[in-house]
């Protein structure tokens, strides 16, 4: 029992050590004006300042690309739970093969690699459906297919707390279409499931570089890989800043999470 | 118009298993018909035929004198209620009842004046603004059932509503359901596999077996004039007796001498079985009694009866027998004689 303590303890500390040890490096280059050669114990508290990410936060490049990678996160959550949610609502009410048939394409993701997603995606599109390649939005559909794994699971689980045959079948009987049934029913009742779905869907998008970079869009992870060669300190202080908001947000999921659990 | 139900040659399969089999009855405005059966014997399946969950294969359904089968839940008019706890739970008990009228573009005062008429006739005025976690087992269930009343349905169909409450409040809400159903005089169709449930509630029992109807009748006629050895068998107690004819009016218990006549039967000879309730054996002590005579194996105070097991003298039998007056007086160990009042009987070859 105490050996388990001290391995789990050891563990945690290993992690933290690879974790924070490069995330304080990483904000104190970004909020530090000394170099390192010139760091010291004697100075190790002065010249921090802000201002490497007030001069990103100004620079229209910034603004455009945060802008899109925001809207784009916004439109893949919604289209996320635009589709999933009828979807998974029907295999549960269907047999389970169709769940199963579900749960195994929406871990496919993770053995696809992105660059083999947005080969087939463009060889697919480029003649066909032109608008998707050229379009920022055709990114949505292939977030929403990155994000699968996570976004399913959330839903998923928050599908199997509730009797969702019986109260389908209540409100149907009251009349109800099944429209009404799943926006005013199944959907209030997985407020949290949706809540974190929704969040772990935006983190993906803030954070997701190869379709992107290979579809060439400008979104936010492009636009700091390009930034850093003219503000190294600023893109640093950018990437710390999406670090804290990812964390924010999978904390909060996290809390919606044990919401759904209880 | 008449509000009545009425199943027409209903058939339903899954897959290899046959459901209903011309699944065919009829339940007139403020009648109350319980579908009996063991678990799969079709009767949650014609319910749900009924309602719209599932599509029949053959046959029809009509409410108040026309077909739905081709309607979807939504538009067929019926109120239900389920077997699992079925309020939704993020709505309040008024919000639950108003749902259905909020479909129905009732306007908001008509709304809040049938929620209150709703709330007196299932007696729980004071718990509107709960939400169903925050009420009894047997309280969500009255709310389901005013909530189906809501939309003033032309039927009423009750899924073995009360399978999930304890034994006590079970009773008390089924007298509640009987008394709201008699009030208003809607045609309902319950579902349970409580025979005890169903005699006590119902105006007509069908009784069910593989899909099929084995009986529609009174429950005082299900239970004393079984149609067939299933239903007796299945509604009530029976003991189940071995028996061999040696005449067309005579028979005898396998492994014993003595003879009994048979009022009525068509069975000339060969091997049968006897059915009869334990009620209708009669228990005297052995000194005076003729006929069969026992020792008493086991006993059991049940209250207003007791009923006592007694070892046939001489056969293998064991037979149960229910007498209010007499049973108390003996004991275990004690040589008893038994008469059959084989008018009540029913003899089979099954």
């Amino acid at each position: 029992m105490k050996i388990s303590r001290l391995s789990a303890w050891f563990t945690i500390g290993i992690v933290a050590v690879f974790y924070v040890v490069p995330m304080l490096a990483m904000t104190r280059f970004a909020f530090q004006r000394i170099p390192v050669i010139k760091l010291s114990w004697g100075n190790v508290f002065q010249k921090w300042t802000i201002q490497p990410i007030i001069d990103s936060f100004g620079s229209p490049d910034f603004q455009r690309a945060a802008s899109l990678s925001i809207t784009l996160a916004i439109a893949t959550a919604l289209t996320t739970i635009a589709l999933l949610l009828p979807t998974m609502t029907f295999a549960h009410l269907g047999s389970p093969r169709t769940r199963r048939f579900i749960e195994i394409s929406a871990v496919l993701p993770f053995v696809v690699p992105a660059i083999a997603l947005v080969v087939g995606f463009a060889g697919a599109f480029r003649d066909t459906l032109p608008i998707l390649i050229r379009s920022s939005f055709g990114l949505v559909p292939l977030y929403v297919i990155t994000a699968l794994p996570f976004t399913h699971r959330t839903l998923e689980n928050g599908l199997a707390a509730l009797d969702i045959r019986t109260l389908v079948n209540a409100s149907r009987s009251l009349g109800a279409s099944w429209w009404r049934t799943i926006a005013f029913v199944i959907a209030p009742n997985m407020r949290a499931s949706i809540a974190t779905a929704s969040f772990l869907a935006f983190t993906v998008v803030l954070g997701e570089f190869t379709i992107a970079s290979l579809l060439l869009k400008n979104t936010l992870p492009l636009y700091l890989s390009y930034a850093q060669g003219s503000n190294p300190q600023g893109t640093f202080g950018l990437g710390i800043v999406l670090v804290v908001i990812s964390t924010v947000f999978v904390a909060m999921s996290n809390r919606f999470g044990k919401k759904v659990r209880s | 118009m008449n509000r009545n139900i009425e199943f027409r040659d209903v058939a339903k399969s899954f897959g290899a298993v046959r459901a209903l089999v011309n699944f065919a009855i009829r339940v007139d405005e403020g009648e109350l018909v319980t579908l009996l059966g063991p678990s799969g014997c079709g009767k949650s399946t014609a319910l749900r035929v009924a309602a719209g969950f599932e599509v029949c294969d053959s046959g029809d359904v009509l409410i108040g004198g026309t077909s739905v089968v081709a309607l979807p839940a939504s538009k067929r008019g019926i109120g239900m209620v389920f077997q699992n706890y079925s309020l939704f739970p993020h709505l309040t008990v008024h919000e639950n009842l108003e749902f259905g009228m909020k479909v129905r573009k009732m306007s908001r005062s008509q709304r809040t004046a049938r929620v209150g008429e709703l709330l007196d006739l299932v007696r729980l005025a004071g718990l509107a603004e709960r939400y169903p976690h925050q009420i009894s087992g047997g309280q969500q269930q009255r709310v389901a059932l005013a909530r189906a009343l809501a939309i003033e349905p032309q039927v009423l169909l009750l899924d073995e509503p009360l399978s999930a409450l304890d034994a006590t409040v079970r009773v008390e809400v089924r007298e509640e359901i009987r008394r709201i159903q008699r009030t208003s005089g809607i045609a309902t169709v319950f579902v349970t596999h409580d025979q005890e449930e169903a005699l006590a509630i119902s105006d007509r029992i069908c009784v069910m077996c593989d899909g099929r109807v084995e009986q529609i009748a009174t429950p005082h006629v299900v239970y004393r004039s079984p149609a067939t050895p299933f239903v007796a068998r299945f509604v009530g107690k029976v003991n189940d007796l071995a028996v061999e004819m040696t005449a067309s009016s005579r028979v005898r218990l396998r492994g014993h001498a003595l003879e009994f006549s048979v009022p009525q039967s068509e069975m000339q000879s060969g091997e049968a079985r006897l059915l009869i309730r334990p009620e209708d054996i009669r228990v005297t002590s052995s000194a005076g009694g003729e006929g069969l005579q026992g020792r008493v194996d086991g006993l059991q105070f049940g209250g207003a009866t007791t009923s006592l097991d007694v070892a046939i003298a001489g056969t293998n039998h064991v037979v149960r027998v229910s007498d209010s007056t007499r049973a108390m007086q003996f004991g275990i160990g004690d040589t008893v004689s038994l008469a059959f009042d084989m008018e009540r009987a029913l003899l089979t070859r099954e």
